[in-house]
């Protein structure tokens, strides 16, 4: 959401902040608002890691027993001050997150929630068995929060504080999802190979949304301790965290204000079934958890994205600003000269796949200033070779050089950061992201802005050349007026010359493109061979792989063939046109 | 400016408003675990709030019951409704320890009378500004489990091992125990726990028979607390078992079958109540609680259903000094029935005879517990 | 520790292990055919012990009512679905399939209920009403998501368990049950005594596996959910439909589930809120299998049940702690050693 005075609606929310307090709304819903702020807390740490990161957690209630936990015994045990509690239970909460985080986060979508549900139920045995947390009694006598000399005993003076964090910790979160770091956790859903290829540690990034997620609902469980001022292990079992996910899903899994709609929804919900299902039904029986169960199987059924947009979409917003593309820009690399070192040295590189050996003792150079082609039938080996030079896999044999120095054995995201970009063979882009925002994602390695930073818009000027670049690059490639479309609503072709035009914003010195003509038109191609060249005039050297001949012979400085992982053949264009070997094993005498 | 209290929920929500639509002039809000892992002890309560008497004093009576579902959470969130909202005299609740500590302080702090239907001691000791809000309509458990160790001593037991319940029954089953066991020097050479819905308990069982104690004692409620004394008898075990209160129902009986015959365990009155002697007040009372339970559910009271009749019964026995210093509503009523309730002397109730005091808000002696032995399918008094 | 006790543990270890090996492999195997995490998978275990031990009492088991209830509820979904293409036949087939079955079940029921007809013939009777449930929760919940991420089938599992679990406490009250064994007969092996029913249980799973590998070695249905396991794309090329195996899955993992529950009921008190964490161990074991092999499931089935006999013999506050804290070094250890860039969720 892009309200156009953000300062003003800030000022607004805070005085209706401080003002229900003073309104004669009964304590109960005063109580219950409360209630709703300690959830939303917790719903929009889920909002980022499930909604917008694509990892799912049923534990984040062990999360808020932890900041809880911590708070009770510090300043029950050792009287200590809750405020000085606040930044050791945020500290511990995430370092617990850390450990539990590093050992999760790495593996596959499924894996992750799987964990989370052990390790909360494990945690809710572990609270209840330890005698310095209170076993299962819990603790109770926890000391109010205090305000100078002000107790703040009941729910009407601890409003504001729980809504002025909560007030907060959207802010901050909507800040940190429109930043470079935001862009790389929002890509984190649509795969991590090309965010890998674009230098993103997405390990790395899947660890900052869990850990951020636990702190917030560490920092939950430190408002709830002090509310309460009575805390067992029944608040935290995994019971509990499922409702947190419930919450998420129902108001809006990927919006930050959907995780107060959905904690209120499901707050209120709750608390009016319980009043109205027995009267309704009568009898024992947990009907709200059927309620819910149901709710959450309708609502992924028939609104997968929650409510939130349902509501949202009642009120179409205005155009977005178009970033102009900035005067200050980013720092340009220095390309290779020609004649010096080759820019891409391939020697003699294999790759197995078990048995089946799909790259065998390939060897060529890519010199400065010159588009090579690799060429070949099907399943000889090209997107293989792309996928070894550029380190999303490992070369089994052989050696790859890149100005020079070996890169063979790197990660991806290092290769990338040398200045190597590419394209891919099958699009890998995050559809639900704009196609600026894409791009950017590209420039992501020129810019250094960090969690802190984006959340305090303290890195507004880098944000501004990076989102200028893009904006650059897709006007470059023509696909300027589509710059605020989500990408995924552009066609085929365009698709593949956005990654071209993310493989820029990277300021590579070498270019890798997988495919690049497929689904363009001929007067596309005509433009993209104009651009291709424009590039290398500029100092750019491209590694290209392409089936249409006229679009490789015309293009091309070399080209290298391919055929069943071995090298057939190297040359000019035109002596690989007359080559006997390759017009059998590739052209089929066709030409 | 005044703004009807009503409307602001209303423009919330639906429901608010239960039932007769007439405004009762007492109210007493009630708070149990009719769902979760209390729905056993939750839902006995329950069903007995039909049985409650329509009028006190003369007065109409309004009875609200919320439903905690076991979680502490919400076991505070329907007390602040029904003090706040629903502006209750006096606040009854809940069924499991977790669900009934947090009350306390809400009591304290809206200074609300508040009846706990839960036998641990810290509910009301040691007696403080906010525990003297509190009143506890069950005995101690200590009281009760004074009663097993008594029996134990008597009977010669040297070592007991403890199974109980991982949560927080078993523990505070496990403090009581420690405490009184103590006191004879009777030791306690095995402690083990399980869950629930554990579905074997063999590894513990095993641990403990190899302790070979003279008795065990199993802390645990309902038919869980089966699994422990089946375990027990299979691999063998020749030494007495014995039960807490919390197994008072059929259900364990039914579920038990041939290998809980024998089982020891105290219990209120009511357990045993057709074979108390005519002249014990309590008789009238538990019976007439049984069969009317039973005409109206159709099924086998347990022993978690009377707390709720006594504390209705404890309050009501305060509310005519009540009355007569304020109108039910008010603050004034409010402390009033507080003094009322400390006040009670001697009133009987299907759980005993209880005096309060200052210093003390769980005043049962030794008649608030009967010794029984499970034999051929029911409770019998061990005379 | 002696050799008696390692030996009771050790077949404390080989019962509970044997039903968490059944509950694995069948999430191993409606994993690998439908994508779906089915964490109620363990709903269906109490239901299966619960609707026999009221059955035993002569009671009408709410189960029979659910049955009816979901099968209204998938007849009008099927219905509203076809509504444009609707034909009488195929409208009265919807009705009499979804809605008659169930119908003719419950009276059925109703009438032989009481009578009390003995173990066999309730088990049967069991049987019949809980395992078309699989069929009709993958109809009502999952095939309308099918192509849908693994992450939104496994909060849609999750829902289907919240809401079957409340039903549970509808239909068999708070209080646990416990159903009559096969056999009452103990042997003595002088160190230690088995039970004829643990030998039963013990049997049983492993008549059960040894069926399951035959059904998907020889018979075409079962190939069909191997084919549908290797790639969904691929058997629908080659004319396998993915709703068809999707039941096909589904009914097994109820009627494992419903035979585990039958079992299990037979050994200790099941309670309504019992399946989930039951069915989280075999979970446990699924995971520690790698979600992709029979065996590896069933063998770590076995370890989760030794574990968990191991660590209440020793440490029986934190059994639940360890039980399901083991899965972490896994995780670690497939954490370390899988490749770093896996595709798409």
């Amino acid at each position: 959401m892009n309200p156009k005075h953000p300062g003003v609606v800030a000022v607004i929310l805070i005085l209706v902040i401080l003002t229900i307090p003073l309104a004669p709304i009964p304590d109960y819903w005063i109580s219950l608002l409360n209630n709703i702020g300690l959830f939303s807390l917790v719903a929009v740490g889920l909002v980022l890691l499930t909604g917008v990161g694509g990892m799912t957690s049923f534990g984040q209630a062990a999360f808020v027993g932890f900041g809880a936990y911590t708070t009770a015994v510090l300043s029950t045990t050792y009287g200590i001050s809750p405020w000085l509690t606040l930044p050791i239970a945020l500290v511990l909460t995430a370092a617990a997150a850390l450990a539990i985080g590093s050992i999760t986060v790495r593996l596959s979508g499924h894996y992750l929630p799987l964990g989370t549900m052990a390790w909360g139920l494990a945690f809710f045995y572990l609270f209840g068995n330890l005698e310095f947390l209170g076993a299962h009694d819990g603790i109770n006598g926890i000391p109010p929060l205090r305000i100078g000399h002000h107790d703040l005993f009941d729910g009407r003076a601890f409003f504001p504080v729980v809504w002025l964090v909560v007030l907060a910790a959207m802010f901050l979160t909507t800040n940190l999802l429109h930043t470079r770091l935001g862009r790389a956790i929002r890509a984190l859903r649509s795969g991590t190979i090309a965010n890998e290829a674009f230098g993103i540690d997405t390990a790395q990034v899947k660890l900052i949304v869990f850990v951020y997620a636990a702190v917030l609902a560490g920092l939950s469980g430190w408002l709830y301790a002090h509310l309460q001022r009575s805390i067992n292990p029944t608040a935290f079992g995994i019971n509990i965290g499922i409702e947190y996910l419930l919450m998420a899903v129902v108001g809006g899994a990927g919006h930050v204000f959907g995780a107060v709609l959905g904690a209120g929804i499901v707050t209120i919900l709750k608390d009016q079934l319980q009043d109205i299902l027995p009267k309704l039904i009568g009898g024992q029986g947990s009907y709200e958890t059927i309620v819910f169960g149901f709710m959450l199987v309708v609502i992924l059924q028939s609104a997968r994205n929650g409510l939130w947009p349902l509501i949202i979409n009642a009120f179409p917003a205005g155009p977005e600003k178009l970033p102009v593309p900035s005067d200050d820009s980013l720092a340009q690399r220095a390309m290779p000269k020609s004649g010096a070192v080759p820019v891409l040295d391939v020697r003699g590189i294999c790759k197995s796949f078990g048995g089946l050996v799909a790259v065998n003792d390939v060897t060529f150079l890519v010199g400065a200033k010159e588009i090579v082609g690799l060429i070949g039938p099907n399943g000889a080996g090209k997107s293989t070779t792309f996928n070894l030079v550029t380190g999303l896999l490992r070369a089994t044999g052989g050696e790859v050089l890149f100005r020079g120095s070996r890169i063979d054995a790197m990660p991806a995201r290092d290769i990338a950061a040398l200045g190597i970009a590419r394209t891919f063979q099958h699009v890998e882009l995050a559809p639900e992201m704009s196609v600026l925002e894409n791009v950017a994602i590209g420039a992501h390695i020129r810019g250094s802005a960090g969690l802190l930073a984006g959340m305090l818009r303290l890195d507004r000027a880098e944000e501004k050349c990076l989102l200028g670049e893009a904006a650059r690059q897709l006007q470059r490639v023509g696909l300027g007026e589509y710059m605020h479309r989500p990408a995924g609503s552009l066609a085929l072709g365009q698709l593949r010359i956005l990654e071209i035009a993310r493989a820029l914003a990277l300021d590579p010195a070498l270019l890798l493109l997988d495919e690049p003509a497929a689904g363009l038109r001929h007067l596309e191609k005509r433009e993209l061979a104009a651009l291709l060249n424009k590039l290398r005039a500029e100092g750019m050297s491209i590694l290209l792989v392409e089936h249409d001949v006229e679009f490789v012979m015309g293009l091309t400085d070399h080209l290298v063939v391919l055929d069943f992982g071995k090298l057939i053949a190297k040359g000019v264009p035109a002596e690989i046109r007359k080559n006997p070997i390759v017009l059998e094993a590739y052209l089929g005498g066709v030409v | 400016m005044k703004i009807p209290r009503n409307i602001i929920p209303l423009t919330f929500a639906f429901g608010m408003f239960w039932g007769s639509g007439a405004m009762a002039d007492i109210k007493i809000g009630i708070t149990i675990s009719a769902t979760g892992s209390g729905a056993a002890i939750g839902i006995p309560a329950k069903n007995t709030v039909a049985l409650l008497p329509p009028t006190i004093a003369g007065q109409p009576v309004q009875y609200i019951v919320l439903d905690d579902a076991s979680d502490a959470t919400r076991a505070v969130s329907n007390a602040r409704k029904l003090i706040t909202v629903e502006h209750v005299d006096a606040l009854i609740g809940s069924s499991i320890g977790p669900t009934t500590f947090p009350l306390v302080d809400i009591a304290a702090e809206t200074k609300t009378p508040l009846i706990v239907m839960n036998p641990a001691t810290g509910l009301v000791e040691p007696m403080d500004e906010k525990r003297k809000w509190v009143f506890k309509i069950l005995p101690h458990d200590t009281l009760l489990a004074k009663g097993i160790a008594e029996h134990m001593a008597k009977n010669g037991v040297k070592t007991v091992a403890f199974i109980g319940f991982n949560d927080a029954f078993g523990e505070n089953w496990y403090a009581a125990a420690v405490k009184t066991l103590n006191e004879r020097g009777i030791k306690i050479i095995a402690k083990e726990s399980f869950t629930r819905t554990d579905t074997s308990v063999s590894g513990q069982i095993l641990k403990i028979v190899a302790a070979k104690p003279d008795a065990v004692w199993v802390g645990a409620s309902g038919t869980p607390a089966v699994l422990p004394q089946k375990a027990l008898k299979e691999r063998g075990y020749k030494g007495q078992i014995y039960h807490t209160s919390g197994v008072a129902s059929m259900d364990f009986i039914r579920v038990g079958g041939k290998f809980v015959e024998g089982a020891i365990l105290p219990a209120g009155p009511i357990i045993a109540a057709s074979e108390l002697p005519d002249s014990n007040p309590i008789k009238k009372l538990a019976l007439d609680y049984i069969q009317r339970y039973e005409a109206l559910n159709k099924i086998p009271y347990a022993a978690f259903g009377p707390h709720l009749v006594d504390s209705v019964h404890l309050i009501s026995d305060a509310v005519p000094a009540a009355l007569n210093v304020a109108k039910p509503g008010t603050p004034e009523f409010r402390a009033a029935l507080r003094d009322g309730l400390e006040s009670a002397k001697s009133v009987v109730l299907i759980n005993g005879i209880l005096s309060m005091s200052p210093t003390n808000h769980s005043g049962y002696d030794d008649r608030a517990r009967v010794m029984v032995r499970v034999e051929n399918g029911a409770f019998k008094l061990i005379r | 520790m002696d050799a008696t006790t390692l030996l009771l543990l050790g077949q404390d270890s080989l019962i509970s292990g044997s039903i968490y090996a059944l509950l694995a492999v069948t999430m191993v195997m409606v994993f690998s055919v439908t994508r779906v995490l089915f964490i109620p998978q363990g709903e269906f275990v109490t239901y299966g012990a619960l609707t026999l031990a009221a059955l035993e009492a002569g009671r009408v088991p709410g189960t029979a009512w659910l049955l009816l209830g979901v099968g209204v509820v998938a007849a009008v979904v099927a219905l509203f679905r076809l509504r444009h293409a609707l034909s009488l036949t195929t409208a009265i087939r919807i009705i009499i399939t979804d809605i008659g079955l169930p119908a003719v079940m419950l009276l059925i029921v109703q009438w032989v209920a009481p009578m009390k007809l003995g173990l066999i013939p309730e088990m049967i009777l069991t049987l019949a009403l809980v395992v078309p449930l699989g069929p009709f929760v993958y109809r009502i919940a999952f095939q309308p998501l099918a192509e849908s991420s693994i992450l939104v089938l496994l909060i849609v599992a999750v829902g289907v368990h919240m809401g079957m679990t409340g039903l549970g406490l509808v239909f068999f009250g708070p209080e646990g049950y416990q159903t009559s064994a096969f056999s009452e007969t103990v042997f003595d092996l002088g160190i230690m005594t088995v039970s004829a029913q643990s030998l039963w249980v013990v049997a049983t799973t492993a008549a059960l596996l040894i069926a399951l590998y035959i059904f998907f070695e020889r018979t075409v249905s079962g190939k069909t959910l191997r084919a549908a396991a290797i790639s969904r794309r691929g058997a629908r090329l080659v004319g396998i439909s993915t709703d068809r195996t999707g039941y096909l899955a589904f009914t097994l993992t109820a009627m494992i589930g419903a035979v585990s529950g039958l079992m299990i009921g037979s050994l200790t008190t099941i309670y309504f809120d019992s399946g989930f964490i039951i069915g989280l161990k075999g979970f446990v074991a699924a995971i520690l299998g790698g979600l992709n092999s029979y065996p590896l499931a069933a063998a770590a089935a076995l370890l989760v049940g030794t574990v968990e006999s191991f660590s209440s013999y020793s440490a029986s506050a934190f059994k639940e702690v360890i039980v399901f804290t083991i899965i972490i070094p896994v995780l670690l250890w497939r954490s370390l050693f899988s490749p770093p860039a896996e595709h798409h969720e």
